[in-house]
């Protein structure tokens, strides 16, 4: 109706005889108009700004403590005593934390959105093993550069959905077959890297077993440049994701009688999904549980009839976060990987968030 | 979108040629050839498995021709963008799914896909388009429930809701009175005739109920076996003795006490009573039906 300004009106509160949907706003800019969902916006907003709350404790608390006066003065760039410690000690691992976090929330979004099924995450679709699997080989050919062992364990990931892809082809992409090929593939990929870790020697499996579980000891942006270089030349494609999410949770009959080609829809989300959980794992290995909780936790934020793709990046970043500031301070200075609180830290969230919503209104999945 | 028929004036949007439909090795519709009238009601009866649906799903694209073409103003669909012919043709599948937890309005406005693009989300088209289609369909004070929690009836005219929400010059609806007790049936047929009447709009449906696709259809074809037997106006078309041929089944027609239209009841008439109409015009192969001789197919 009104046009120019960047935020339009809000949606009319029982506004019968209006056409847009309700709990929705939409956000005009020239030409553009988006039809976003307000309660993920409100929800997107909290969990940004618990994430700088959770990213500031992170970069203050450690062996020894920063005032977060002067953790602020770092990030703005200003002169600080403690530019070492926080600049270049924490900060390079927190914000590979981030986006490692980031990047399992919306590839086990996508995946999920996919194959229709909340319990989908890139461990079913066989990435995280083929990774694994890649990994722990060059680890026992002695190959142990956190350089080097990303590229190793994209390819592996990469590797294992192709994989996946080329049996569970047949003229189209159906998820049910997709899910099964996958579990096959992760089985068989999990158990050659368990062959792998019990052959190889002492040292070998100790770090291939660390590197198994998610850890960000040790990583910083040589680990997280590379990560953030692909997730920024993904933007594009995630942008189309959001949107074509929603058409996704249609059955085929009805997404093509609305012109959507389903069957492109999946592709497309399943690559995405694949690339993301690939990167993610190079970057910090398969961080456990992370793809599979962050999405079901967003979702049930937002209560969006689709799994929100932005908030399950926020939820998987705050996990991973929260996870590792944990791991780094609970039996310190012993530093445990993140691996072993991501699913400790989502998963009783999760849990209550759906205890909850089953005494309040009943129908669930299906 | 096209309101009025453009430069010249085409007989029927939507043709069917040499139409020839399968499911792997099992062909259910051979051959086929059929044109939708323009801006009427069209009704495909037929017994179960006759390929009444299946013939619908192709013209609404569901399902891949084997052989031969479904024609949107000349252009097979097979060559027409998705979004294009969501543009044109709206559609109501048999058993549509709701994306899980969705509210009425937002599923309503879902209808608008088409017309959208990524960074175009929500016009004023939109807006007018989803008021239009609740209000016509009375679910406007449902706009905020849940589809999950609606009833059978409700359920129907909000997916209703959402494919007139498309404004679309042509609607196919699959059974869409399936599941429904007779007065939502009612319901929904007066609305699709509504529709018709108000806009112009060309409907096509399948329906079940022979008695009322006689009663709503401007144009009725009757299918077996993948065949059409007969097409034309439901007077010309429902006779006993096509009743019989097609479903396989002694009747009786007789004048609807309420719109004096063809009815049937089910039976053998009775040869006491030899008021019925349907025995004088048993023998005369009306013109406008054309009768294509099925009965080899009845032999199998």
């Amino acid at each position: 109706m009104t046009r120019g300004g960047a935020v339009g009106d809000i949606s009319g509160v029982g506004g019968v005889g209006g056409g847009r949907p309700a709990g929705h706003v939409v956000l005009r800019a020239g030409q553009g108009s988006f039809l976003v969902h307000r309660r993920a916006l409100v929800v997107g907003a909290v969990l940004t700004v618990l994430l700088a709350g959770a990213g500031v404790t992170s970069l203050c608390v450690g062996e020894s403590f920063v005032a977060p006066s002067e953790v602020v003065r770092v990030l703005l760039g200003m002169p600080s005593p403690d530019q070492l410690v926080v600049g270049t000690l924490r900060l390079p691992r927190l914000v590979t934390g981030l986006l490692v976090g980031a990047a399992f929330g919306m590839s086990g979004a996508l995946i999920q959105t996919m194959a229709r099924n909340p319990l989908a995450s890139p461990d079913v679709i066989g990435v995280t093993h083929g990774a694994g699997a890649a990994t722990v080989a060059a680890m026992t050919f002695g190959l142990t550069s956190y350089t080097v062992l990303p590229y190793v364990s994209v390819a592996g990931g990469l590797l294992a959905a192709l994989l996946v892809y080329l049996f569970a082809w047949r003229g189209g992409l159906t998820a049910s077959r997709f899910v099964l090929i996958g579990i096959g593939i992760s089985v068989a990929l999990g158990s050659l890297t368990r062959l792998l870790v019990t052959k190889g020697d002492y040292l070998v499996a100790q770090q291939a077993k660390t590197w198994l579980t998610g850890s960000l000891n040790g990583r910083g942006y040589d680990q997280a440049a590379p990560l953030a270089t692909v997730l920024l030349l993904m933007v594009p494609f995630l942008l189309w994701a959001a949107r074509a999410q929603r058409g996704a949770a249609f059955d085929d009959d009805t997404a093509t009688a609305l012109g959507i080609r389903l069957g492109r829809v999946r592709v497309g989300l399943s690559v995405l999904g694949v690339v993301l959980a690939s990167v993610a794992t190079g970057a910090a290995g398969p961080v456990d549980f992370v793809a599979l909780l962050a999405p079901q936790i967003a979702r049930r934020l937002t209560r969006t009839p689709h799994v929100p793709l932005v908030c399950s990046a926020l939820t998987g970043a705050l996990i991973v976060v929260v996870a590792d500031l944990l791991a780094r301070r609970l039996l310190s200075p012993l530093e445990l990987p993140v691996g072993v609180f991501t699913a400790l830290v989502g998963a009783p969230y999760l849990m209550w968030l759906i205890v909850r919503t089953r005494s309040s209104r009943s129908g669930g999945n299906a | 979108m096209t309101g009025n028929p453009s430069s010249a004036p085409r007989p029927s949007r939507l043709t069917a040629r040499d139409l020839t439909l399968a499911y792997e090795d099992r062909t259910v519709v051979e051959e086929l050839d059929l044109d939708i009238p323009d801006g009427k009601v069209t009704v495909i009866v037929g017994p179960n498995a006759c390929g009444k649906s299946t013939l619908l799903r192709a013209l609404g694209r569901l399902l891949k021709p084997r052989r031969g073409a479904v024609l949107l103003d000349g252009t097979e669909l097979a060559r027409l963008p998705t979004k294009r012919i969501a543009q044109v043709i709206g559609l109501l599948p048999q058993t549509p799914v709701p994306p899980e937890g969705i509210t009425v309005g937002d599923l309503i406005a879902r209808g608008r896909q088409p017309h959208q693009k990524w960074w175009q989300q929500w016009s004023e088209a939109d807006e007018a388009s989803v008021s239009a289609a609740m209000e016509r369909t009375g679910t406007a004070e449902l706009a905020e429930r849940p589809v999950d929690e609606l009833s059978g009836g409700q359920r129907q005219r909000v997916w209703i809701a959402m494919a007139l929400a498309q404004d679309t010059d042509l609607l196919l609806l699959d059974e869409p009175t399936t599941y429904l007790d007779i007065a939502h049936q009612v319901e929904v047929l007066d609305l699709v005739r509504q529709l018709n009447r108000e806009r112009g709009r060309t409907v096509v449906a399948v329906l079940h109920d022979l008695n009322q696709a006689a009663r709503y259809a401007d144009h009725l074809i009757a299918m077996r076996a993948g065949r059409i037997v007969a097409q034309g106006a439901p007077v010309d078309v429902v006779k006993a003795e096509l009743v019989e041929e097609v479903f396989g089944l002694a009747s009786v027609v007789v004048p609807d006490p309420v719109t004096g239209g063809p009815m049937v009841v089910p039976g053998p008439p009775r040869s006491t009573d030899g008021t019925s109409e349907s025995e004088g015009v048993l023998g005369d192969a009306d013109g406008g039906g054309a009768t294509v001789p099925a009965a080899r197919e009845a032999a199998r």
